[in-house]
């Protein structure tokens, strides 16, 4: 790339803020941020190779390899897209028990992504805070799912555990607790007086260059861009009565607060699956067989889609994975980033976009 | 001056661009454009950073939808789509094209007036 100015600053790969590894290049001029460049390639996985000409029982538990941190999500959509390929109906309970799953998996990414905001602002007590919460929001996904991180929960027609009643009820129990503590985080940040000064219109992006950068997920939400919600147009979500959050400052207070406002969001829907949870069978059954599909469903991040083709027996052919990373780091870096009046601001504008290094180096 | 940390990081550019995905967006910029899809992807791995090469596929696929949306030179020429969905060319230089071949098509017939812009992108991409 061309230089335009004497001070180039890196970023990483190795930076205490960073989560993972990746270097970013900002080109600037006295504390004003030029321009920044994004480096990658210090975790390729290459993981879309290794997963084709496998069957998709393997490649189910690659799936949901890609990203640790919404590894559900990664699963669901992998077998709600051979589903959709193989005509396989799922029964009424274990679609909402799915809907369990993927909320309390969102409620753990959203509650560490803004540890890590609030940790990179050395707002560290209530960093600390957080990271209790969503021990609590894991050990729930455990009692669900048997696992706290990669669950391979969902399968072809359905789930493999049913939630018991008296673990509904313990399920229940904790929700309150974490909507008592994270309303309490929530008002922390809300009203910190130091958080705003490093939150308030510090890393604005605009809804037109969310919407250029197709922007995905909370930060296209904090952006203003409306119907940008891939569970609004999904049946178990939409029965259950989802409404998208948006708001319009486009900051990175505004993006920490959509996450914010998200947790309670599945905390409300988790206890409506309960409640209304249908009695049934949680597996349907089926073949998956040959055919291909691009199907989206919503990470915490965003927009997750999987382009599939599988052949008669059920091996994946070709797949093409976009996490919502690679659309939220590139605007990151090439609107929220540019024009940056501090270089103090980057490592915190960077980490309220919520990058996941190891999605977009899938 | 080179410094020791910075990489070579070509191959592993090529490798994001030669993707299935990404490989059907090369060919169908290079189309649009009229140019050769190996010149059009050497200029890319030249200008773009690595998020950007990763999220060309997005880029132009909003591009699509809601570039250059009402005025029919911007429309033919890509204006919006080259500058801001996809960063070929800056803005000033696509202004500069543009008006010309506003004034083009005063003069000489539409289609014609559209090609000799699309060729002075071509130049401006390549150079």
């Amino acid at each position: 790339m061309k230089k335009t100015v004497d001070v180039s600053i890196p970023l990483g790969p190795m930076h205490p803020c960073w989560k993972e590894p990746v270097r970013i290049k900002c080109e600037t001029a006295g504390e004003r941020v030029l321009r920044a460049e994004v480096e990658l390639g210090y975790m390729k996985k290459g993981i879309e190779r290794i997963m084709r000409g496998r069957p998709w029982q393997e490649v189910m538990f690659l799936a949901e390899r890609v990203c640790g941190i919404c590894s559900v999500i990664h699963n669901m959509v992998f077998i709600e897209a051979m589903e959709e390929i193989s005509d396989i109906t799922v029964p009424p309970r274990a679609a909402y028990l799915r809907v369990i799953a993927n909320e309390l998996d969102r409620m753990a990414s959203h509650i560490l992504a803004n540890f890590s905001y609030c940790y990179t602002i050395e707002h560290e007590t209530l960093a600390m805070y957080l990271l209790n919460t969503r021990e609590t929001v894991l050990d729930n996904l455990e009692r669900l799912t048997g696992s706290r991180i990669n669950t391979a929960y969902m399968i072809p027609g359905g789930v493999r555990f049913d939630l018991l009643p008296e673990d509904a009820t313990a399920m229940l129990v904790d929700l309150m607790k974490v909507e008592e503590e994270m309303k309490r985080h929530t008002r922390i940040f809300e009203t910190g007086p130091l958080i705003a000064l490093r939150s308030k219109g510090i890393g604005y992006m605009s809804r037109e260059d969310a919407i250029r950068a197709h922007t995905v997920g909370p930060t296209a939400r904090a952006s203003g861009v409306e119907d940008c919600d891939l569970r609004l147009r999904h049946p178990t979500y939409r029965a259950l009565g989802f409404t998208q959050i948006t708001r319009t400052e486009g900051d990175n207070f505004a993006r920490v607060m959509v996450r914010f406002q998200e947790v309670f969001q599945s905390i409300d829907l988790i206890r409506k699956c309960i409640e209304t949870l249908p009695d049934g069978p949680i597996r349907g059954g089926g073949f998956c067989k040959a055919g291909e599909t691009s199907y989206a469903g919503e990470a915490p991040r965003g927009e997750l889609t999987y382009a599939i083709k599988t052949d008669d027996y059920g091996r994946v052919i070709d797949i093409a994975i976009r996490t919502p990373s690679v659309m939220n780091i590139e605007a990151c870096a090439h609107e929220m980033i540019k024009d940056a009046s501090s270089i103090a601001d980057v490592t915190s504008t960077f980490i309220s976009s919520d990058p996941c290094i190891a999605c977009n180096e899938r | 001056m080179k410094y020791l940390y910075e990489k070579d990081l070509r191959q592993m550019k090529y490798n994001i661009l030669t993707s299935t995905r990404h490989d059907e967006t090369v060919h169908a910029i290079a189309e649009r454009l009229g140019m050769g899809e190996a010149k059009l992807r050497r200029t890319i791995l030249r200008r773009f950073d690595m998020s950007l090469l990763e999220n060309l596929e997005s880029r132009w696929q909003m591009g699509q939808e809601h570039a250059d949306n009402g005025d029919a030179v911007a429309e033919e020429l890509g204006c919006e789509l080259f500058t801001r969905f996809i960063p070929l060319l800056d803005t000033e230089t696509m202004q500069t094209i543009y008006s010309e071949t506003t004034a083009m098509t005063q003069e000489i017939p539409f289609e014609e007036a559209i090609a000799r812009g699309r060729e002075r992108i071509r130049e401006a991409v390549l150079s």
